[in-house]
């Protein structure tokens, strides 16, 4: 294990001294690619997280994806990136195609994006998987939970956008409404955290649409903002139960509500930056023939980061994650309803501390401390699975991350 | 030769070389080229443009933003008129090239690569030191907030070209920004940038200027070149 993170580090060195992002003609018109890899290792004190063995130290956290874009007209561009991943038992290195769109900006205020477009919802969703872009190893799990990216990354249909500037006084305000289709991975943390229950997913997809609204405010550096996002998700597979179907059957089910609410904050000053943001959200769906269970699933977290010099930054971050569900009747023998968010097994309170290196412009290496109380195994995947830990769970979790990574 | 006469030479050489080895105020001029119909730009819409959130000014006309790579007018750039640095700057556009929601501008070694660029693309638009000669682009005026418009200059007085430096043959610039009073008199002079031995001239010269009167008091940059002739 040391010596394959060794290699990687000795190989984002080399790449990243040579490293600059390329371009190249193509009928009469510039291409520019650009390209990420990520290697994370990750250990425990107590509980498995992620999908992975973390209590014995894993480094089954990689990632990479790669862009082309052009831009064709003064107002139109079109572009794709392909993304693979590997995290414990999740991605298992099933390329995707994570965006691909073309954008046709009419003017300032009015702009459209069609194709596979990456979701707008608050600070951090469309670039949760960009490592390179964040001073933390893991973003804030309460509200970007690395083992659900594929619920909320994109959509295939189209977002409008634009920018509305009100002049001094006023600040700014940009929007994006978006509507499509999302399919889940099957490869991801909710198909992975159902197959406990003999349920094994060949699809997840649905509409999905919702919308941006963030004000730059005339307030240097000051920043506010909300979004909002609706689902109607099915889900087909099948299911086998020794007892009560030991033979798969078809298995569907589709929600009856599916949303999410995020707002958040951020104010930057040279070199610091403090962000907070606030997600809800909130399923319900039939569990049985006349019986629904809901989940609600709630998270706020406030992170700060502070530039000590061009190649070191430090950040900390508190990220609170509460789960309750309810049901009832005959629901209650498969979901019982869970109210008390005080219990380890419905929260996760975590406290961050990080520090990032620049080695130069294109590689970089993080360290990373966590300290978590609760793990939340609530039906909603967090992080913490019965899968990777078959004899029960502790209450408090210490980990520590170490990621490496370069882009060009 | 009298010893007197033979040191006076050596001391203005001396005093030449000591102001000419004082850095110079760093300062940044923002170009664009001359299909853009704009004398000015507000600096709202220079930071929109270079966040690339719009593309367009006010009038219709189509920018396209051009970046240098790296060096002190870049620095100087950023932090004032997008107020990031260089580091932030380079993030945010990775955020947008990574998402699909943007294109990295153009990247630039050097001022004189950006002057060559922005005059041979329509539409272009740069910033160089204050400095860099911008033969072939025109520069555009930069307005601060509350200013709506540009204000119109009746009339002009050139500065005195010193002498000494003239026959020297040394030249440059001064960036300076204007306080206008409601009736079109110059109130105050502030020095932004460009080179410190001509700055003084350039000052006197500006108090003399006499604007078209405006609603309100305003604020311009302007730059005089001092361009040595044979």
């Amino acid at each position: 294990m040391r010596g394959r993170i060794l290699r990687w580090i000795l190989v984002c060195l080399l790449v990243g001294e040579t490293a600059a992002a390329q371009e190249f003609r193509l009928w009469n018109r510039n291409v520019q690619v650009h390209g990420f890899a990520s290697q994370g290792f990750v250990y425990t004190s107590h509980n498995n997280w992620l999908t992975m063995n973390t209590t014995d130290g894993s480094g089954a956290m990689t990632d990479m994806g790669l862009n082309l874009s052009s831009q064709l007209t003064d107002r139109l561009r079109v572009g794709a990136q392909v993304y693979d991943r590997n995290l414990g038992q999740l991605g298992q290195w099933h390329p995707s195609l994570d965006w691909a769109v073309a954008d046709y900006r009419f003017t300032n205020w009015f702009g459209i994006r069609g194709g596979k477009v990456k979701t707008t919802l608050g600070l951090y969703n469309d670039s949760q998987d960009l490592d390179f872009l964040h001073v933390f190893a893991l973003l804030p799990q309460s509200i970007y939970p690395t083992d659900l990216r594929d619920a909320t990354i994109a959509n295939k249909g189209g977002e409008f956008y634009g920018n509305i500037a009100m002049g001094p006084r006023f600040g700014q305000v940009s929007y994006s409404a978006f509507a499509g289709v999302h399919n889940d991975s099957i490869y991801s943390g909710y198909p992975y955290l159902t197959t406990q229950w003999g349920v094994f997913f060949r699809s997840i997809e649905g509409p999905q649409y919702g919308g941006d609204l963030r004000w730059e405010t005339p307030w240097k550096g000051v920043l506010i903002g909300a979004s909002r996002m609706d689902q109607e998700i099915t889900a087909k597979g099948t299911y086998a139960n020794l007892m009560l179907a030991p033979q798969p059957i078809p298995y569907e089910t589709t929600t009856k509500a599916y949303w999410s609410n995020q707002y958040y904050g951020r104010i930057r000053g040279h070199g610091w930056q403090v962000d907070g943001e606030y997600r809800r959200y909130f399923v319900l769906f039939p569990i049985l023939p006349g019986y629904d269970a809901s989940i609600d699933a709630r998270g706020w977290y406030l992170a700060g980061t502070y530039r000590i010099s061009k190649h070191l930054e430090a950040g900390s971050y508190y990220s609170r994650y509460t789960v309750t569900t309810a049901s009832g009747g005959l629901a209650e023998t498969i979901l019982p309803t869970q109210t008390d968010t005080s219990l380890p097994q419905n929260h996760i309170y975590d406290k961050v501390v990080s520090v990032r290196w620049d080695m130069n412009r294109f590689v970089y290496l993080k360290v990373e401390g966590h300290f978590m109380d609760g793990y939340g195994i609530g039906p909603y995947p967090d992080g913490f699975y019965p899968q990777q830990n078959p004899a029960g769970f502790k209450p408090r979790t210490n980990a520590v991350v170490v990621k490496t990574g370069f882009h060009f | 030769m009298s010893t007197k006469s033979a040191v006076r030479p050596l001391l203005t050489a001396g005093w030449l070389l000591l102001i000419l080895s004082t850095p110079a105020m760093a300062g940044v001029k923002v170009i664009a080229n001359p299909s853009v119909k704009e004398n000015s730009i507000t600096v709202e819409e220079l930071r929109g443009i270079y966040l690339l959130q719009r593309s367009t000014l006010k009038s219709g006309s189509r920018v396209v933003p051009v970046l240098q790579k790296g060096g002190t007018a870049h620095d100087v750039f950023i932090r004032q008129y997008l107020g990031r640095d260089a580091e932030e700057i380079r993030i945010y556009y990775q955020g947008l090239i990574f998402t699909g929601k943007g294109s990295m501008p153009k990247e630039l070694l050097s001022d004189a690569e950006v002057v060559a660029y922005v005059s041979g693309r329509n539409g272009a638009i740069g910033y160089v030191s204050s400095e860099t000669d911008t033969v072939g682009v025109k520069v555009l005026t930069i307005l601060r907030p509350g200013q709506t418009g540009e204000r119109t200059l009746l009339s002009r007085v050139e500065p005195e070209y010193p002498e000494t430096l003239r026959k020297l043959r040394i030249g440059g610039s001064v960036r300076l920004q204007l306080t206008i009073s409601p009736q079109g008199e110059v109130e105050s002079v502030v020095v932004v940038g460009g080179n410190p031995i001509f700055v003084e001239v350039a000052v006197k010269a500006a108090k003399q200027w006499v604007y078209a009167p405006w609603p309100s008091q305003t604020t311009v940059e302007v730059s005089i070149p001092f361009q040595p002739r044979p």
